[in-house]
């Protein structure tokens, strides 16, 4: 058997050689050039998918970030509202207490400064009447000349008198 | 055409030199080429690398298309240096030719029939070791009757018409394309400058339809040398 197809002759020595030549070929492109170059493909592809996976992880942690920040502004927010609100409401009692307390104070003055100006218009005619009884009396004594005892007459002069508080104390 | 082959005979068996020398070349290129284009791989590649793992990638789309799953993954390194060795050889006979005396040493080693058919026998006698492998010896045989028993001879001859188409299919194109070659060759010389001129145009651009040719081929017999290893590993 040795000739093939179209008489071309059946070499069997180049079938081992292209065999043998094969295999080494073969063993060297692997071993030196496809494997480590495979391997950084295959390296470079878990690097890409990694680092996608990465990426991911993050943008997710910075939208949950994001949303819990927004949600405490919100909640800063209404509490400083209510702050603001606490310390409106605490000013206004605050006011209306120093209001209240000033006006009864002011009150409380006026009603002493009545009472110290009674008194005082009630000791000044007690007082007068006292120096005008006096005068009278001296003035009486001197008129008729006799010795008028004060005592005796105070009664008559402090009815006058109360006639002339009368008129005097209705104006 | 004319030419005589160098054969050699040594212990029995008969060597085509021009075959085994061409070969050879062949094989250097394929492994100095990837040597050179794999220097110090890195993450990020540079522009030997990207060509490299280009190549890679295409071959390695090549395997998906049969065997898409982790199954096709043994075969990526083996497809890969198919790949290779077919296309320097396809291209090897464009632009070399070297004549010694009557004797022609250097051509395209796929030209000749007996090389061809040794890269398709390795090609099948593998998917049926791996079919052996992955099914055991009973379960491969019976692979054969499916799926029904009335195509056993269909499928039984299917081995043998796979082998000749895939061998004769890549050993056809290449012969018929440097025959092509030589003829216009000798027409250029034929009438001197009246047919030098358009004859170099000629062979021009049948050397790029050649390289065309030669690139397709090297896809083709890789594309059915996984079609037909993936036929030895899934049951129909």
């Amino acid at each position: 058997m040795d000739k093939l197809v179209f008489g071309a002759a059946l070499q069997t020595g180049d079938m081992l050689i292209y065999l043998i030549l094969f295999v080494i070929m073969f063993a060297i492109v692997i071993k030196f050039a496809y494997a480590p170059v495979a391997k950084i493909m295959a390296k470079r592809e878990d690097k890409i998918n990694g680092d996608l996976d990465y990426a991911e992880d993050t943008r997710k942690k910075a939208d949950d970030l994001a949303a819990k920040r927004n949600s405490e502004l919100k909640n800063t927010r209404a509490e400083a509202t209510q702050i603001v609100q606490n310390a409106q409401k605490s000013g206004e009692t605050q006011r209306d207490q120093i209001v209240s307390q000033a006006q009864s104070e002011a009150q409380q003055l006026k009603s002493n400064a009545q009472k110290d100006a009674e008194q005082a218009r009630v000791d000044a005619l007690a007082s007068a009447r006292d120096d005008v009884a006096q005068l009278s009396i001296q003035i009486a004594s001197k008129l008729i000349s006799k010795e008028l005892n004060a005592d005796d007459q105070k009664a008559l002069i402090d009815s006058y008198i109360e006639g002339l508080g009368d008129t005097n104390g209705s104006r | 055409m004319d030419e005589k082959l160098p054969i050699v005979n040594f212990g029995g068996l008969s060597f085509n030199l021009a075959n085994d020398i061409s070969g050879l070349l062949a094989c250097l290129i394929v492994i100095g080429l990837v040597l050179y284009l794999s220097r110090k791989p890195s993450l990020r590649p540079g522009k030997r690398q990207n060509v490299l793992e280009w190549l890679i990638d295409f071959v390695h789309g090549i395997v998906k298309q049969s065997m898409p799953g982790e199954e096709g993954r043994k075969f990526y390194g083996f497809a890969f240096v198919l790949f290779m060795f077919i296309f320097m050889a396809n291209q090897l006979g464009l632009i070399l030719e070297i004549n010694v005396g009557d004797y022609n040493f250097v051509k395209s080693p796929t030209s000749d029939p007996v090389v061809t058919m040794t890269l398709a026998a390795l090609v099948l006698l593998m998917s049926h070791y791996f079919g052996i492998k992955k099914w055991g010896f009973g379960t491969y045989l019976k692979n054969y009757t499916r799926p029904i028993a009335l195509l056993t001879p269909i499928n039984i001859l299917e081995e043998f018409t796979n082998f000749l188409t895939l061998s004769l299919r890549l050993y056809g194109n290449i012969y018929a394309g440097e025959i092509l070659l030589k003829l216009i060759a000798q027409f250029m010389g034929s009438f001197g400058v009246v047919s030098f001129i358009p004859g170099a145009l000629l062979e021009m651009v049948w050397q790029a339809f050649s390289v065309f040719i030669g690139s397709i081929q090297a896809y083709v017999f890789v594309t059915l040398s996984m079609v037909y290893m993936s036929k030895k590993l899934e049951q129909e």
